[in-house]
């Protein structure tokens, strides 16, 4: 019998972790919705009761939302496990900090993106997205949301220790998270003029796949430097 | 024998060691000693492989160990003031979390036992949020514990008897007296020397320094 695990299964456990974590606080995941409700809520209100500029700029709205929502919640991902010593344990552990951060982005998705799924609805009133619209939206949301939290954990790793990292961050992160909002909107404004979204898409699978790879390594080095300060 | 040859560590701008040397016996307790600031933490964080060594060599026998730094995590535990535990979790889970995050195949059976060699099993379901400094740290060293199941060689603790009562100390000296019998080398930073009934090492950086 071995007594060591595979990757797979401690890559699995750690997923575990963040969701007991996160789950049983859900203040963290509420704030994340009710603040993408608000800034959603103050642009259609702050627009008035015209449809037509609604359409133009409801994808736009929607993504920006999506973002300023995210980034605040970003910083606490790692700092919590740094402040507490449990990034020390991760170091002195055989197992690589490159698979716990994977671990935790990946953990980071799914703990924002399905109460995000769950509210989306709300959102498509609210925005009177159209239906032929929504599976479009879907996936750029899964495929976006995952290229955010995978450069949030980088700009997290970055500003660990820093005083203000709070601050810090957005400005740090936020000019990476552009490609993102950019063939983001790019799908769903494809669809709604008739073409074809899947140019976009692609370009916007290609970045997150480009994160996905290179994420994990930059923030294990920048999560080795804050340690060893 | 653990062997640092010529070591110079930095941290921040400051050199804490200069070309130093030192060797520590296997299968012995060696404590660090000396005032505070001298760089107990650092030469500890140093050998678990947290700050990089500059300069000079670490060797365990005559393997350098930051080669191999996978084979060099698994054979050592750390713990520090610290401790490393996750607020919104219970004692339990923080243990069977941190054991899985080594990739280690414990049963709940094992890691009960191990909250039991430190007295916590009647608190194992308190969130850590709700502990005292002396239940986090004798959740922390439970660890020590299920260290012993798997192949560790070293363990290196900084301070930690600092927030612990009478009864977990002696619990403590049981555990460091097992480790021993499994051939372990523990290094430990600490000021209060009178705590411990084992024989030690000890290792006086005031001392030591002035002599390089």
């Amino acid at each position: 019998m071995s007594l060591q695990s595979s990757f797979i299964q401690i890559f699995i456990s750690h997923i575990k972790r963040e969701f007991l974590i996160n789950f049983r606080s859900l203040v963290d995941v509420i704030a994340i919705i009710s603040f993408m409700i608000l800034i959603v809520t103050l642009f259609v209100l702050g627009i008035g009761p015209f449809e037509e500029k609604l359409k133009l700029i409801s994808n736009a709205i929607f993504w920006i939302g999506l973002i300023l929502a995210i980034i605040p919640s970003l910083e606490k991902t790692l700092q919590k496990d740094y402040d507490n010593g449990w990034l020390d344990q991760a170091t002195t552990s055989p197992t690589p900090m490159e698979l716990i951060l994977l671990s935790k982005s990946l953990a980071y998705w799914l703990i924002v993106i399905i109460p995000l799924l769950i509210s989306l609805p709300l959102f498509i009133v609210l925005l009177n997205i159209k239906l032929k619209l929504i599976p479009w939206l879907l996936i750029s949301l899964l495929i976006g949301g995952l290229s955010i939290s995978l450069i949030g954990i980088i700009g997290s790793a970055l500003t660990l220790g820093a005083k203000r990292g709070n601050i810090l961050l957005p400005i740090l992160i936020i000019p990476l998270i552009i490609p993102i909002l950019i063939f983001g909107v790019g799908i769903s404004e494809a669809v709604r003029i008739n073409e074809s979204p899947l140019g976009n898409l692609f370009l916007l699978i290609g970045f997150t796949l480009i994160y996905l790879v290179i994420s994990p390594f930059i923030s294990a080095f920048l999560i080795r430097i804050a340690i060893s300060r | 024998m653990l062997y640092l040859k010529d070591v110079t560590i930095k941290r921040g701008l400051k050199t804490v060691f200069y070309n130093w040397s030192a060797t520590i016996e296997n299968s012995k307790v060696t404590i660090i000693s000396g005032k505070n600031g001298v760089g107990k933490s650092t030469l500890l964080r140093a050998i678990a492989g947290m700050i990089p060594i500059e300069k000079g060599i670490v060797k365990n026998h005559d393997n350098e160990i930051f080669k191999d730094k996978i084979k060099w995590g698994q054979n050592l535990i750390y713990i520090d003031s610290k401790n490393g535990l996750s607020k919104d979790l219970t004692v339990f889970e923080n243990l069977k979390t941190w054991s899985e995050m080594r990739g280690w195949k414990t049963s709940d059976n094992d890691l009960q036992k191990a909250l039991d060699s430190v007295d916590m099993l009647n608190h194992k379901n308190l969130y850590v949020s709700q502990c005292s400094e002396g239940l986090k740290k004798r959740a922390a060293l439970s660890r020590l514990y299920l260290s012993l199941l798997f192949d560790v060689g070293f363990w290196l603790l900084d301070e930690p008897t600092n927030e612990l009562d009478q009864k977990s100390i002696i619990l403590f000296n049981k555990l460091i007296q097992r480790f021993l019998e499994n051939k372990g080398t523990i290094l430990l930073a600490c000021h209060e020397l009178k705590l411990f009934n084992f024989n030690y090492e000890l290792l006086n950086l005031d001392l030591l320094k002035k002599k390089n």
